[in-house]
């Protein structure tokens, strides 16, 4: 038995999806999209079931990629029963979606959730005459208290279709039943309930008139939407109907003024306090996150070393201990990031994204990140790319629209993350003094700017402006933010070691077989013909996939230098800066790569990867212009 | 006139929306339909978004959809 979880966003979905199957669901991507669902299973009276988190939608006739994956897998996924839930402080508006559901016609429950904040706001729901009206059950729910929980599961798994479907007027409900009837006759693979395309494409919605416009159905339908002005007739009888639902079951006593959200928000969301807040709280978020985390990284990375130096001792045979200090190395670069850097980030994030005060950075931040060619919604991947890159991208998963995710995706591999900063501090800053390094942030950024730019106006799909609902603030709760930490990190290792122990055993393989000098002699053209860097810097670069503070590691191991200090003696302040502008823009470490993949598909992975890599070229070519024309 | 020409913490009523379909089903889905009244709470500094309050809900949308909403002084 599968179960869909349903509801506009901020409905409560994912904490109770939390409360019934959090430690052991997994988060997949839809096939194609950026979208992600999570599935989780529970038992239900000692069946197992399995229970499908859906991404938030206010309608099924969708407007973002995140609401038309949702209601696509809705007719694709084999569903059995319909859990529709609805925020009962949110009432009248979360009707139409449940309107729009019961004409799919399927085994459905209403949960009706936040009954405490209704309360609060002065909403009195009448639940039995709503679920008499509606024609379903409704349990009503407190998810983030796990009050009702149960009850809700049990009915869901006796759940029957709705009693009453056609809810139309007989007028409408005509038109309705002349194109359903003429799609099921000549219209063939619809991927939706035959009423449901009906109904939507007499509305206008553009996916389903395209399926039905060009079929012998097509002039049916004119002439249907003709005489129901355009379907703005369904529009407008479907709300008039909910408003009438909702004054029959609801009461709304005087509505109590909701001091303290007005007191919050008139400081979070002043124009110069609301900016000193997402300051303070981006700079707390990066302390946390990087100082505690370098901490932790030391320690992991030091007892993975030991392991692996006492593993390569011991194994006699130079090949096989070459291997299995790779695997252990690649382990260890894995952990080394995924336990200190990623754990206190998911948590902050997970906190932040339950207290409601993300739409609230949205609202301050918006125009500064247009002139990047993203929303404000983009800033907190933004922020978090100069610590690392790896969390920066996981965290453009609260994008709704996909183009808007890849353009963040990719600006944020661009940013310096603290590994880069090692290289542009440890080479330009060192060699060369802090204006030089200063003026690599500036010329990042002015570059970051100009391809989010580019990007926004060459890659296809829309960008929609900003246009949701900002929820009340919320207190978190401690079990859904271990819940959502755990699944996310689980994600990300079961995508990261595999990849981190590949690409350490071919470096390890590499330096076995000493295949560096023929590696050197392959990218001599661009390393040394077009970018004049010494030719065994090539190498370097390879290993630098690995572990973006390799790159300086190794360099003066790679140029032959008994200490690093001489490696001003080698190389020119040229070649310095071109090195330095390379190693900022190429290609993006193994772990991001690999976070990349796990939001944005492998497709989009790999274009953003060529594309730094081709940007890097470009960039630091220029850089070896300018240099000698001054 | 329209919404983006109006003023902090005053009330409006919707006349119509300018544009596609997606735009205008998704404001309806968040309560933005002709002869409802809203009222906007805050603007965001630089031309950023708007927050408006509708049936005691709180809404973001940007200044360009509130280009698109036609609205009167009530």
């Amino acid at each position: 038995m599968r179960i869909a979880l349903i509801g506009q966003p901020n409905s409560g979905k994912s904490t109770l999806f939390n409360q019934v199957a959090g430690y052991r669901s997994f988060s997949a991507n839809f096939p194609g999209a950026t979208v992600k669902y999570t599935v989780g299973k529970t038992y239900i009276e000692d069946e197992l079931v399995e229970i499908v988190d859906l991404p938030g939608a206010y309608s099924i006739s969708w407007y973002d990629d995140a609401e038309k994956e949702a209601i696509k897998a809705l007719f694709s996924m084999n569903i059995d029963v319909i859990i529709n839930i609805v925020d009962a402080s949110t009432l009248i508006r979360s009707l139409e979606l449940t309107w729009e559901l019961i004409s799919i016609n399927k085994p459905m429950v209403m949960a009706l959730n936040m009954m405490d904040e209704a309360k609060r706001k002065g909403i009195h729901i009448n639940v039995n005459k709503l679920s008499e009206v509606l024609g379903i059950k409704i349990v009503p729910l407190i998810a983030s208290k796990g009050k009702g929980v149960k009850e809700l599961m049990v009915e869901a798994k006796r759940a029957q279709p709705p009693l009453k479907t056609n809810v139309y007027s007989r007028e409408i409900e005509a038109e309705i039943h002349k194109v359903e009837e003429c799609i099921e006759k000549h219209v063939k693979s619809v991927d939706m309930p035959v009423r449901t395309v009906a109904i939507k494409a007499l509305e206008g919605f553009k996916s389903c008139l395209d399926m039905v416009l060009n079929t012998p159905c097509g002039d049916i339908l004119k002439n249907a939407r003709r005489k129901l002005k355009d379907g703005v007739e369904i529009e407008r009888e479907r709300h008039a109907g909910c408003m009438n639902i909702f004054e029959q079951c609801a009461k709304v006593s005087r509505i109590e003024k909701k001091a303290t959200e007005d007191i919050l928000d008139s400081v979070l969301m002043h124009p110069v306090f609301g900016y000193l807040f997402v300051i303070l709280i981006f700079l707390t978020t990066f302390y946390i996150v990087f100082k505690g985390g370098s901490l932790f990284e030391g320690l992991i990375v030091s007892a993975f070393d030991s392991v692996n130096s006492y593993i390569e001792s011991s194994i006699p045979f130079p090949l096989l201990s070459k291997v299995a200090g790779a695997v252990i190395g690649g382990v260890g670069a894995a952990m080394g990031i995924a336990l200190p850097y990623l754990i206190p980030f998911f948590i902050i994030m997970s906190v932040l994204e339950d207290t409601g005060y993300l739409p609230r950075i949205a609202y301050l931040m918006d125009s500064i990140m247009h002139i990047l060619g993203v929303h404000g919604t983009s800033v907190i991947p933004f922020v978090l790319g100069y610590g690392c890159s790896v969390p920066a991208v996981m965290a453009t998963r609260t994008l709704r629209s996909k183009k808007e995710k890849v353009i963040s995706a990719f600006l944020v591999t661009l940013i310096p993350c603290s590994a880069r900063t090692v290289v542009i501090m440890g080479l330009v800053g060192y060699f060369m003094g802090p204006v030089y390094a200063i003026l690599l942030y500036g010329l990042n950024l002015v570059v970051v700017a100009v391809l989010g730019a580019s990007l926004k106006k060459f890659l296809p799909g829309i960008s929609p402006e900003i246009m949701f609902d900002i929820p009340p603030y919320r207190m978190p709760t401690v079990k859904t933010v271990i819940i959502k930490t755990w699944y996310r990190l689980k994600d990300f290792i079961y995508l990261a070691v595999p990849l981190l122990i590949a690409g350490s055993v071919i470096l390890a393989l590499i330096s076995y077989c000493k295949l560096d000098p023929y590696i050197n002699s392959v990218f001599s053209p661009v390393i040394w013909g077009l970018l004049g860097l010494p030719v065994s810097l090539g190498i370097v670069l390879i290993f630098g996939v690995m572990k973006k503070e390799l790159t300086l590691m190794m360099l003066y191991q790679a140029l032959s230098l008994p200490t690093f200090s001489m490696v001003k003696d080698v190389m020119s302040p040229e070649q310095m800066m071109v090195f330095t502008v390379f190693v900022i823009f190429y290609v993006p470490c193994f772990a991001t790569i690999s976070a990349l993949w796990k939001e944005v598909g492998i497709k989009n992975a790999i274009f953003i990867t060529t594309g730094t890599l081709v940007l890097a070229i470009i960039l630091s070519f220029l850089a070896r212009v300018i240099f000698q024309i001054l | 006139m329209m919404l983006c020409e109006g003023k902090v913490g005053r009330a409006y009523k919707i006349i119509g929306i300018e544009g596609g379909r997606g735009v205008k089903g998704r404001l309806m889905h968040l309560g933005i339909i002709p002869n409802s009244i809203i009222r906007i709470k805050r603007a965001a500094p630089l031309h950023g978004p708007l927050m408006l309050s509708v049936n005691g809900i709180d809404l973001l949308i940007g200044r360009g959809i509130a280009k698109k909403i036609v609205v009167e002084e009530v």
